[in-house]
């Protein structure tokens, strides 16, 4: 059993590390906007987190805690812009500022090391800790879910012109989970820092993206599971297979696609929709 | 006693003038028409009551309150509420979830509250169900709370978008063609509805092609066309104005 | 020397241009961001190649590389567009499905390259440069740029003089119109993908002769180029995105040349990011950004 374990315990803290990372992913999306800049935030958090108790000297938890406040921060100021443009052109744009990140970093070598990224970060962050983390997380992804935010992210997901007919400011609710989404991937930058030892800046460019992407399409987009089951999949299946490690980006490409036709709100959304659809319906044939 | 003002509105679409010179009020307590034939303006009008449309020119008042510029948010915090034309409801949330959505104005926990679901977070949505179950209660549609919105059919839904405005608790309540695609007897349970509302205070704009709807329920009718106002008054002068039955039966549509 | 800069920036901006004119194509006719277009420009530039190692004379390198790039693209419309539109998510659905084709087409293109930069074999295209006015063109960039003119005309033609043109151009202004007109929109959504990835793939191999090497990723900068070519341009402006080109290509060839290739990158990027702000309507004032939509 310890075995077991401790063969795959690499493997379960990638998976609690993704998992954070989809979340920063889902809850922008769960208020309709559609913005890939986790990656980005991530970056900033994971990058400042190391730095900053690299040459900084500043004790670890606290840089991983001022990575995340950074990840807000930023997830901020992005809400401005971005909240100008609605559909493809915020993706394109929260797609730019990935790649304004990782130019700067590769750019700013003398601070962050450029290319070949840091390393020698200590390893502080274990299975317990992500465990005790993800727990939380999900917890609080739950109540988002639950109670008022989760309310008016849905109406201005849904619909715009009836958001503001009720006097929702769908600019205000959007800067609220940009901000989440950016606590989140700053904390998980942070925390994926002081787990491997290393980054480097390829680590939050496109292949992130799109993994946290995955992770969220494949198991659903407004349900709190959804992310989980996504996670879940996408982590333990190239564990199952070997040709599909090898073949992950491809693996995901066709996933993506056959997802997005056949099953567009994900794994987790579909099942909840038509689990509830038989339960209404049994329930009106009650009456 | 509210009143939406409007003066010398007008609209402008790239060199197209959608809407041009309108004035007109909107009084609470009292039921106001707004007719036309199609693309004569009026859903623009709504639209720039709301605030989701800029206006060109002119201003509109609620009271005081100056809503020419005003964010597309505002509107409703300002008390006008509406339905839309092509019913908006969240097909796949319960009827329940829908009106519970109205009552944003309402809620009073904190975000960091939402965000831990703390127990004020709870209360409140306990607080705003109850509420949303006794709007449905006074509309008779206690039994459709759990329901999915969008199997339900037009009359139902059409009520419960009108339950939602009110969730909003407006001075001013916009009914965008709220009768479209009803028979006689619902839209008979709809001009019963509008008149109560009316009566406790609410100031109700009712823009619709259904004629006899209208000159049964309206204390006060606009008559828009090409974006301008051809005629106002009481029912019994505007459906006598020869302008408006040619506008109705004789030219074209633009 | 500084004019020989902008000389070298417009020749490779000749080619931008086309990459930029098949991804606007589709965007200003679909509404669809097909984010796979960089890995037809790829593959077209491999095709080219493969032809001209098996012994096949270049030109005919650049017609398998048209055809071939033009059959992928309708292929991916197929495959990852057209399942779309039953299902309505279009937007949000054709940018992950547009992602998921690209991702396969490059992991393909990885596995048979291994991973390799590959080049054009020494002799495929004559080494001559001219001078003139103390500025140095080769053979190789005179000919890109008439290439790229010839086909830009060509194209300007084909959508303004000819019957399909004038369908495809239909269909843009209003798809259900164009219908009820009678055009078929499958035949316009064939001949628009078809171009778009035709254009794409005689720009890979015109790029892969230019910086002479080719490899598996060399079409997702592009593809970022694109878009702060299209906005530049005003997307759905033929003529606004192949000007939109020619001063990108310059921009990015002085840039490279006077700061460094790293910063460059940031200015690219920051660029599109502030265009995307500043001009929200910029890109097809319809789907205007500060419209108020049913997303779902």
């Amino acid at each position: 059993m310890m075995q077991f374990f401790l063969t795959y315990q690499p493997v379960l803290d990638h998976g609690l590390l993704s998992l954070g990372f989809a979340f920063s992913q889902w809850v922008v999306l769960r208020a309709g906007v559609f913005s890939v800049a986790s990656a980005g935030l991530a970056a900033i958090g994971g990058y400042s987190a190391a730095l900053l108790h690299l040459d900084g000297g500043l004790p670890p938890f606290v840089t991983i805690l001022l990575g995340a406040v950074l990840g807000g921060l930023f997830g901020v100021a992005l809400a401005w812009p971005l909240a100008r443009l609605r559909g493809v052109y915020q993706a394109i744009a929260s797609l730019a500022f990935v790649q304004i990140v990782l130019s700067l970093n590769l750019y700013a070598e003398g601070i962050t090391r450029g290319a070949l990224g840091v390393d020698g970060i200590p390893k502080l962050v274990e299975t317990p800790l992500l465990l005790l983390l993800s727990a939380g997380l999900i917890y609080l992804m739950h109540s988002v879910n639950t109670y008022r935010l989760g309310r008016t992210f849905e109406t201005v997901r849904q619909d715009e012109a009836v958001a503001n007919s009720l006097g929702i400011s769908t600019i205000h609710f959007q800067t609220i989970a940009f901000a989440i989404g950016g606590v989140i991937a700053g904390l998980y930058g942070g925390l994926t820092a002081f787990h491997s030892y290393h980054l480097d800046p390829a680590q939050f460019g496109f292949e992130f993206l799109v993994a946290a992407l995955s992770f969220v399409i494949l198991g659903g987009r407004r349900s709190v599971v959804g992310p989980v089951i996504g996670t879940a999949v996408l982590v333990i299946l190239p564990e199952l297979s070997r040709e599909f490690g090898e073949f992950r980006q491809l693996g995901y490409g066709v996933i993506l696609m056959i997802v997005i036709v056949f099953m567009p709100q994900g794994i987790a959304d579909t099942y909840l929709s038509w689990s509830r659809k038989k339960r209404l319906a049994s329930q009106q044939e009650a009456q | 006693m509210s009143t939406l003002r409007l003066q010398g509105v007008g609209k402008n679409f790239d060199g197209l003038r959608a809407v041009d010179q309108v004035s007109l009020e909107v009084p609470q307590g009292k039921i106001t028409g707004l007719i036309g034939p199609n693309g004569a303006g009026k859903t623009t009008l709504v639209n720039m009551i709301t605030c989701l449309l800029s206006i060109s020119e002119g201003t509109i008042f609620l009271d005081d309150h100056n809503l020419t510029d005003a964010l597309p948010y505002e509107g409703a915090r300002c008390g006008i509420a509406r339905t839309f034309q092509n019913i908006r409801l969240l097909p796949e949330a319960t009827v329940l979830e829908n009106i519970v959505c109205g009552f944003h104005l309402k809620e009073h926990s904190s975000l960091w509250s939402a965000l831990l679901g703390l127990g004020s977070s709870r209360a409140e949505k306990r607080e705003l169900e109850a509420l949303a179950m006794r709007l449905l209660d006074r509309f008779d549609m206690r039994p459709f709370a759990g329901l999915e919105a969008g199997g339900l059919s037009y009359g139902h839904q059409r009520k419960v978008e009108i339950m939602r405005a009110l969730a909003t608790d407006p001075k001013l309540l916009m009914l965008d063609e709220p009768v479209a695609g009803m028979n006689d007897a619902e839209a008979e349970e709809l001009g019963r509805i509008i008149r109560e509302l009316a009566s406790e205070g609410i100031g109700i704009l009712l823009i619709e092609h259904n004629m006899r709807f209208v000159m049964q329920l309206c204390d006060f009718i606009y008559v828009l066309n090409s974006g301008s106002l051809i005629a106002q008054g009481t029912p019994e002068d505007v459906s006598q104005n020869p302008e408006v039955v040619a506008a109705y039966l004789g030219g074209s549509t633009c | 020397m500084i004019f020989q800069q902008l000389l070298n920036g417009l020749v490779v901006g000749g080619v931008y241009s086309l990459f930029a004119l098949g991804f606007a194509l589709v965007f200003g006719i679909h509404h669809i961001l097909n984010l796979a277009h960089g890995g037809v420009f790829m593959t077209g530039a491999f095709l080219g190649l493969y032809a001209v190692l098996q012994g096949l004379p270049l030109w005919l390198g650049f017609v398998v590389a048209a055809l071939g790039g033009g059959l992928l693209s309708v292929l991916i419309e197929f495959m990852a567009f057209r399942p779309l539109k039953k299902s309505g998510e279009t937007e949000f659905g054709a940018i992950i499905s547009s992602i998921g084709a690209n991702l396969i087409i490059i992991s393909i293109a990885q596995k048979i390259s291994q991973t390799e930069v590959m080049r054009f074999p020494f002799e495929t295209f004559p080494v001559i440069i001219y001078r003139f006015w103390g500025l140095r063109v080769s053979f190789l960039q005179l000919f890109m740029a008439l290439m790229a003119l010839a086909l830009m005309a060509v194209l300007l033609y084909f959508l303004y003089r000819t019957p399909i043109g004038r369908k495809i151009r239909a269909v843009a202004g209003n798809e259900h119109a164009a219908i009820l007109l009678g055009v078929n929109p499958n035949h316009v959504f064939f001949t628009t993908f078809f171009l778009s990835g035709a254009l794409a793939g005689v720009a890979g191999v015109l790029i892969g002769l230019a910086f002479n090497s080719i490899h598996f990723m060399m079409g997702e900068p592009f593809l970022l180029s694109a878009f702060v070519i299209c906005i530049l341009g005003g997307m759905g402006s033929i003529v606004g995105t192949m000007v939109g080109g020619l001063v990108f290509g310059m921009i990015h060839t002085l840039s490279v040349a006077y700061l460094s290739s790293g910063l460059t990158e940031s200015i690219i990027y920051g660029l599109l990011f502030v265009m995307l702000i500043l001009r929200p309507n910029g890109l097809f004032g319809k789907s205007a950004a500060g419209a108020l939509r049913v997303q779902r």
